[in-house]
């Protein structure tokens, strides 16, 4: 699990050096830094868009943003890779929170069902990645409608009328899920920060 | 307005902001919120950063070899204007936004009747991302009894977090550091006199810019916080 968390700051450190450079308008560095994460943002579009073509779309935008805006990151005080997630997320919701592109109820049952199939899911990930252990243990400690609730959301960018149209609850059952479990979710990670330190 | 103070509800916020169950208008004014509002942007921060995790933890998917190609192409296209080009760029592109909002102003002054008088210079300030945000604009200071300008706010939510105040400044020509004009309210439509000295200098004036100080303006007498809105003015006759 050390070697994990060696590589996930060798990476973080390698990033940021690269964004730097970015900054300087240095084509050479912006490409190594889509080689080490184009693959995995384009899973992080793919899953909140589920089509190919807008998931390519969205994601050229981001990385010409990310080459214009390299210069802002440092004032972010972010890690690399949670600045670069946070602008694809972001600009994948607004995509899909367009009202022309409001998402069947189709398209997120199939969504949902890959998820499930998906092998070995999220949460196995996240504890197999070992040093982010403290979310997959703390989503672990919620109710089981809270994680399903807060994973849906976050993971597959299902609004909250989608989670209680798939949940089949009615909306404000699902938003309180939603806020418990963001609440214990904090309250959780915050006690790990302190054992810690 | 009170209630964005509360620090707990805050949170909460911008924990469903960053989860996306905050959508819609709510979305839109948290994000305008965020932008004059550091502590919300340290709150967003937190949760992207304890989140993140989550939304890397599924499959990579390397995207197909045209996205490379696309990108590097749009890329080398803005790097030989990068540097001065680049500004030189933002500026032409604001001076034709400019004049055309001048002329559309033009227009609409020449239909409301009776004009007051001819306004005769414009800046139409642009925020970073160089959507229009703001029209100032004035007639010649000569010609006014009492010399004033007029400052229309053309974003839909203008917002400013509650220890801070707007101060608007005239970048003059040259290298003279900016003179303050005063604060801004949030009122789409302002009259703001201006005392003789400083009508006198309205005329080399350059630009506009409209920066963000502490409550009750620049203790200073220079800007000490960004500049959110700039633009250039424009004659027009």
């Amino acid at each position: 699990m050390a070697e994990n968390r060696l590589a996930a700051d060798a990476l973080s450190a390698r990033l940021e050096g690269l964004l730097s450079q970015c900054a300087l308008k240095n084509q050479r560095s912006f490409a190594d830094l889509y080689a080490l994460t184009s693959a995995k943002l384009f899973g992080v579009a793919l899953r909140i868009l589920r089509r190919h073509d807008w998931a390519e779309e969205v994601l050229q935008e981001c990385y010409v943003n990310i080459w214009h805006h390299a210069g802002d990151y440092a004032a972010t005080r972010s890690a690399p890779l949670t600045w670069m997630t946070s602008i694809v997320r972001n600009r994948c919701l607004d995509w899909l929170r367009r009202p022309q592109s409001e998402a069947t109820g189709e398209e997120y049952d199939i969504a949902v069902e890959a998820w499930e199939d998906e092998a070995p899911g999220p949460m196995e990930r996240l504890i197999a990645a070992g040093e982010e252990s403290a979310l997959a243990r703390c989503l672990g400690q919620l109710d089981a409608k809270q994680r399903q609730s807060i994973v849906l959301a976050y993971f597959h960018g299902l609004s909250h009328s989608e989670l209680a149209n798939h949940l089949k609850e009615p909306l404000g059952t699902v938003k309180t899920w939603v806020r418990r479990g963001l609440e214990r979710l904090k309250g959780c990670l915050s006690e790990g920060m302190r054992a810690k330190g | 307005m009170a209630s964005y103070r509360d620090p707990e509800l805050r949170d909460k916020l911008a924990a469903e902001y960053v989860l996306g169950t905050l959508s819609g208008r709510a979305r839109a004014r948290f994000e305008s919120l965020m932008r004059y509002d550091r502590e919300l942007r340290r709150a967003v921060a937190g949760w992207d950063a304890r989140l993140t995790p989550l939304a890397l933890a599924g499959s990579e998917v390397a995207p197909p070899a045209r996205l490379w190609r696309m990108l590097e192409r749009r890329i080398r296209h803005t790097e030989r204007r990068a540097n001065w080009w680049g500004h030189l760029a933002f500026w032409r592109t604001l001076a034709v936004m400019s004049a055309t909002l001048a002329l559309i102003l033009g227009v609409m002054i020449g239909r409301v009747p009776p004009p007051e008088l001819p306004m005769s210079t414009v800046a139409v300030m642009a925020d970073d991302s160089g959507q229009p945000a703001m029209v100032v604009s004035w007639a010649p200071m000569k010609a006014m009894r009492d010399p004033h300008i007029r400052v229309k706010i053309l974003q839909e939510h203008p917002t400013m977090a509650a220890t801070t105040s707007w101060e608007l400044w005239m970048l003059p020509a040259g290298n003279a550091p900016p003179v303050s004009l005063g604060l801004v309210s949030l009122d789409r439509s302002q009259v703001m006199k201006l005392p003789p000295t400083l009508a006198g200098k309205m005329q080399g004036a350059w630009g506009m810019g409209m920066s963000v100080e502490p409550a009750g303006g620049s203790p200073t007498g220079a800007p000490t916080g960004p500049m959110i809105f700039q633009g250039r003015c424009v004659t027009i006759l």
